[in-house]
């Protein structure tokens, strides 16, 4: 287009209609034109829904709140489909590829990589020594315990939300990896068929340890689970060599490198470079498998589940659900042990089959010859920002109380003071996380637009093959909402 | 959907339903391999679908302007 352009500038005079026309039909400029008119657009509704919400966060306790509940659940909701309706006002298939291959590339760290590596490597492997070290010969209190802080503020909150805001630092970092690395490995070849499912059992699997066993209070326990995971890790990366074992079976490694689709910063080619957030998730090669879909859906899931546990209405579901388990069965606690199984297995059932129902129901209303399985991975990883957006909503809080006790467990693991500072985080943090949600979600929706671009030619169909994935993120929206606005609990029966 | 379809890409291969689609696909997806009368189809096509596309930013917009007065409404009596 640039070139036609400019071949009209030259063979004709420079009349100011013809400038005026010339600099009309340059794509950039539309393109600008549209942007604009875009952001004012989403600020109006962000901005009115952001006031009604304010109404709800002026207030310092979750129980008082001055809108009903049922309204501030319904304009949450509103937002994602207002934010749908005004995704589906850009219509310029140029403008999209745009933003969405936008990218710089930064200036060569080729010098700095190998330090760095090497650094990473050396932090990773001596946080694991530490970690395993301190978990049996260092204090016992929960925020003194390094093993305890490293692990839940550090792997389970801080360092997605690195990976998600800035980039996918974890195979430098993962302490496993270097280990295996250095030894011999791959005797074995890789099942292809088994894709990513270890990795999804792998995951589900650690989410029902860590509500099931005290791993974020008692460090012995948790030096346990670390120990077993640490042996089954090496086992598999040697077995079938770290390359294919951490691409494919290792849970922490996939997780890692699906938050890090959503990063602006991307390593391509040896290069890193800097991208709008989001970007990658309308690449096709994030998501090649249903494994993959089952291990997004998995992110999704375990987030609202913990997050709905420890709320009141959760520990109100769960004590009512024991209840209707006969006592002769079983002692209380394994009857508690199977309800929270049950509901976490059930739960992610729901999910994922609301998600393939969202596909199949895609195809059918567009009445195309593309396959449910192509659409359904097409749309999942958009998916990945509403993750990340929970995992904000849930862990920056945690991640901000345990940073001076972590802090101060680093300065001195042996000896750490009897009484570590824990921060309560302010109250607007409940305000943050309504705003991640939302933000995850708009993410999601202009994703998920622009991958419906890249797979339809026609834009009618685009669009309306958005309509049910639009309609299941306004269901975990709705969801994830209402969990935030729940008054915390402890979940019963577990020590 | 699984009668036949209205057409087949010559390029790709893919089915379409409507002819019109496989006119936008072969336009969009294959510009290089168009014939005149292939180009023609596709610009009209193309200026049809930017009407129908026209209806349905009317119809977004109306969806939501009534969901901004009707939350207005609920907040101004509910809160
Ligand atoms: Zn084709």
């Amino acid at each position: 287009m640039d070139v036609t352009g400019c071949a009209k500038k030259e063979s004709k005079g420079w009349s100011l209609s013809t400038i005026l026309r010339t600099v009309l039909s340059v794509p950039r400029f539309r393109v600008g034109v549209q942007f604009l008119m875009w952001v004012a657009l989403l600020m109006f509704v962000v901005d009115t829904v952001a006031a009604g919400n304010g109404l709800t966060l002026s207030k310092q306790s979750r129980d008082t709140l001055a809108v009903p509940q049922w309204l501030y659940l319904a304009t949450g909701g509103a937002t994602i489909g207002a934010s749908a309706l005004l995704a589906s006002f850009v219509t310029d298939r140029a403008f999209i590829r745009y933003l969405h291959s936008w990218s710089r590339t930064l200036p060569s760290i080729e010098r700095w990589w190998d330090p760095l590596v090497w650094i990473g490597h050396g932090l990773g492997v001596a946080a694991l020594v530490l970690s395993v070290f301190l978990g049996f010969a260092g204090p016992q209190l929960p925020t003194a315990s390094l093993t305890i802080l490293l692990t839940f503020a550090g792997v389970r909150a801080g360092l997605p939300i690195v990976t998600y805001f800035v980039g996918n630092v974890w195979p430098v970092l993962n302490p496993w990896r270097t280990i295996a690395a250095i030894l011999p490995s791959g005797y074995r070849e890789y099942p292809d068929s088994l894709q990513r499912w270890p990795a999804v059992g792998g995951l589900l699997v650690l989410v029902w340890v860590e509500v099931i066993f005290p791993i974020s209070t008692v460090p012995t326990v948790l030096v346990m689970v670390i120990l077993i995971y640490s042996t089954i890790t090496i086992t598999g990366a040697l077995l079938f060599g770290p390359e294919s074992w951490f691409d494919n079976a290792d849970p922490l490694s996939v997780l890692f490198r699906l938050y890090g689709a959503v990063a602006p910063l991307q390593r391509e080619n040896d290069e890193i470079q800097v991208k709008l957030p989001g970007s990658d998730l309308r690449s096709s090669d994030v998501v090649t498998d249903v494994s993959d879909v089952a291990f997004i859906i998995a992110l999704i899931w375990e987030l609202t589940y913990s997050g709905f546990i420890t709320t009141s209405a959760g520990v109100t579901t769960v004590e009512t659900l024991v209840s209707f388990i006969p006592a002769m069965v079983a002692n209380v606690e394994v009857r508690a042990v199977l309800v929270y199984t049950i509901l976490f297995v059930c739960g992610y059932a729901v999910f994922l089959g609301a998600y393939w129902y969202a596909g199949r129901l895609s195809r059918r209303g567009t009445g195309t010859y593309i396959t449910a399985r192509t659409i359904a991975f097409q749309f999942a990883p958009p998916l990945l920002a509403i993750a990340a957006g929970y995992h904000f909503a849930h862990y920056a809080g945690l991640f901000v109380s345990l940073s001076p006790a972590l802090t101060m467990a680093l300065t001195s693991p042996l000896s750490p003071p009897a009484n570590p500072l824990v921060l309560s985080p302010p109250s607007w943090f409940e305000g943050l996380g309504i705003a991640s949600v939302l933000i995850g979600h708009l993410l999601a929706i202009w994703a998920a637009h622009a991958v419906a671009y890249d797979l339809f030619s026609s834009r009618l169909v685009a669009i309306r093959s958005q309509y049910p994935f639009i309609a299941v993120m306004i269901g975990y929206t709705v969801i994830s909402l209402w969990i935030i606005s729940l008054p915390g609990a402890i979940p019963p029966y577990l020590s | 959907m699984e009668e036949t379809p209205a057409g087949t890409c010559e390029h790709c291969g893919h089915p379409f339903p409507t002819s019109e689609r496989l006119v936008l696909h072969k336009g969009i997806e294959h510009p290089s391999q168009l014939d005149d009368s292939e180009q023609e189809a596709f610009e009209s096509a193309v200026t049809e679908e930017e009407a129908d596309l026209r209806t349905l930013r009317l119809k977004a917009l109306a969806v939501l302007v009534l969901l901004y007065f009707g939350l207005l409404i609920l907040y101004a009596i509910f809160a």
